[in-house]
């Protein structure tokens, strides 16, 4: 599995947004997008989820290009948990993860088990009756998760996963999408936690992909001044860990 | 024992589907149950009285004549049986149709625009409907073309929807908020210019006809009525049936649907063609009948919850029972005089209304959209 971008460039409403991107996400990378508010990362990856289709450039995944696959096989190759909270009918968490299998042909019978397992994974077995609107930003975004892994794709895609979260869910929602060793692809807030989750980092500014590669190399105080327009300083400061036996 | 034989949740799987399946069948066959016993009521229920066992004797001789009753022994009056098979029997499936039809609507919207309080009036669709309705009633068939009431209910409903739909889109998105305040809007539009022609219209008996009818009334119904709602709600419910599963994945949200594999756009459309034709149709029949779309289906998700495989039948099934009870009340409470559906609607429709304001989750619903 391989995300795969060349030259894409998406403009909304006229507005040109994002600039010749080139990207790519070899299978079991996790690969951030970092850059300041509006420069584009949450528009690029709606592009490739299809939500957008881009003005200019290429994107394939597995070597198609999703923009010409139909929109099932599409989403069988790509699962997204994006910022948008699901529906204001009361939808079970049982209910949501089934939608992972949309994508998917007539209810088989392999379906249930599937998707009991993803919710296991995410470590909410027991909640399959609950209302999803009832339940902390946390759960809900792990209910998404299990959701994008009953859809069964060698790609996932993440917007901003862990807003709206405190610390401790921060972590454990990192945790375990880079425990599932899938390609993801993660636009992410924290500079701190992309560094330490992310085989690479793509930094956008102003629609422009200015720099990538692995953190320790891409996330210097030049880069960072010139992009976010602060000055960054090492300092001692409180490393936030995760304890092992938590959940 | 049955305790030893039965497993936790975690090894059952995701559901404990068993029971939940079987409950569900079982409401189903208790609502068609309802259906039926609603319908026999209807039939016998009237100025002329007709008892139950002669309603069902009348109606069993003229299905298959000889078999179901006694050997024939026909225990009514010529004149019950043209009442009962003429004029009631059709009025009560009519019933049954609109019901069905216009609840099924309802719970398509409300997941279309992902906002409990959608309904075929909120969102404008009825209005139009009846403007095309009201053009052929007043200016004639021949003003317009040669269009049938149906076809020029439908060309209003789809007029209205299609006009909601683009004031609604910014961006390529749809803003359910945009989609519900442009709906209110037209809705308005439109009863101002029936409202016109209706001032226009120089015999006040015609207008009056008509403002009756606007607030929906059975009171016309006759067999060659019912085969074209009977053929578009049958098969507007079976499409809707097996496309369960992108339908959830909408009114989880436009981006989750993309993300989920459903062509949002072309189903959008396809689903706003079928709601106004839906409407066009039952609005022809039936004039406009509020508060049953909005009322019915969430009913039938505090019954089965927000999974439509389940909402749809069931909404389809309570809508034609509530229906039936709402046009029995209608003819019966005020007797000889008839009231207009709305009003007897409004009465069950405008508490529920406010009941759901009041309901934490809406009010979550209304400012996140």
């Amino acid at each position: 599995m391989k995300l795969d971008l060349r030259g894409v460039s998406v403009t909304l409403d006229g507005h040109p947004i994002v600039h010749e991107a080139d990207l790519v996400v070899d299978d079991g990378e996790f690969v951030g997008l970092v850059g300041p508010n509006g420069c584009g990362k949450s528009t690029l990856l709606r592009s490739i989820y299809r939500a957008l289709r881009p003005a200019a450039g290429l994107i394939t995944v597995d070597g198609d290009d999703v923009h010409r696959l139909p929109a099932r096989q599409a989403a069988r190759r790509t699962a997204v948990v994006a910022q948008e909270t699901p529906s204001d009918l009361d939808f079970t968490v049982a209910e949501i993860v089934f939608m992972g299998r949309t994508p998917y042909r007539a209810d088989a019978a392999g379906d249930e088990e599937l998707c009991a397992r993803a919710l296991e994974r995410v470590g909410l077995a027991g909640a399959t009756e609950r209302i999803f609107a009832t339940l902390s930003g946390g759960e809900k975004q792990r209910v998404l998760l299990a959701r994008a892994l009953a859809q069964q794709t060698r790609l996932l895609l993440l917007d901003e996963p862990t807003s709206h979260l405190d610390i401790r869910h921060q972590l454990e929602i990192l945790h375990l999408v880079r425990e599932l060793g899938i390609a993801t692809l993660a636009v992410l807030h924290d500079l701190n936690q992309a560094a330490a989750f992310c085989d690479r980092l793509y930094v956008m500014n102003a629609g422009r992909i200015v720099a990538d590669g692995p953190p320790e190399q891409v996330l210097t105080p030049d880069l960072i001044c010139q992009v976010y327009g602060v000055r960054a300083v090492h300092r001692t400061q409180l490393v936030f860990e995760r304890l092992k036996e938590e959940r | 024992m049955t305790g030893a034989t039965r497993q936790s949740p975690a090894q059952t799987g995701i559901v404990p589907k068993r029971r939940r399946v079987s409950g569900f069948l079982l409401l189903i066959a208790v609502l068609a149950v309802a259906v039926v016993a609603s319908t026999w009521l209807a039939v016998s229920i009237g100025a002329v009285h007709v008892a139950l066992p002669q309603a069902w004797g009348i109606v069993a001789d003229r299905l298959l004549p000889g078999v179901l009753t006694d050997g024939g022994a026909r225990t009514w009056t010529p004149v019950q049986e043209q009442i009962v098979w003429e004029f009631r029997l059709p009025r009560a499936l009519l019933a049954l149709l609109v019901g069905a039809g216009l609840s099924v609507v309802g719970a398509v919207l409300q997941a279309l625009v992902r906002n409990p309080l959608a309904d075929p009036f909120l969102l404008g669709i009825s209005s139009g409907a009846s403007f095309g309705a009201v053009l052929v009633l007043i200016l004639g068939a021949s003003a317009l073309g040669g269009l049938s009431l149906s076809a020029a209910a439908f060309a209003g409903s789809l007029l209205s929807l299609a006009l909601v739909y683009t004031l609604a889109q910014r961006s390529g998105r749809l803003s359910p908020s945009r989609l519900v305040l442009a709906g209110v809007a037209l809705a308005y539009l439109f009863q101002a210019a029936y409202s016109f022609v209706l001032q226009l219209a120089q015999s006040g008996r015609a207008a009056q006809q008509v403002l009756f009818w606007l607030m929906g009334s059975l009171g016309g119904a006759r067999w060659h009525m019912l085969p074209l709602p009977a053929v578009v709600l049958a098969a507007g419910v079976t499409y809707l049936l097996l496309q369960h599963r992108p339908l959830n994945a909408l009114a989880a949200g436009e981006e989750t649907a993309v993300s989920l594999g459903v062509n949002v756009h072309r189903f959008r459309l396809i689903l706003f063609v079928l709601t106004s034709l839906l409407v066009g149709v039952l609005v022809a029949t039936s004039g406009a009948i509020a508060f049953v779309g909005l009322i019915v289906p969430h009913a039938a998700r505090l019954l089965v919850g927000a999974d439509h495989r389940r909402v749809l039948p069931v909404s389809a099934l309570l809508g034609a029972v509530f229906l039936q009870f709402v046009d029995i009340a209608a003819r019966t409470v005020n007797a000889p005089q008839e009231l207009a559906l709305s009003i007897v609607t409004a009465l069950f429709g405008v508490p529920f209304f406010l009941w759901l304001l009041r309901r934490r989750s809406v009010d979550r619903a209304v400012s996140v959209t």
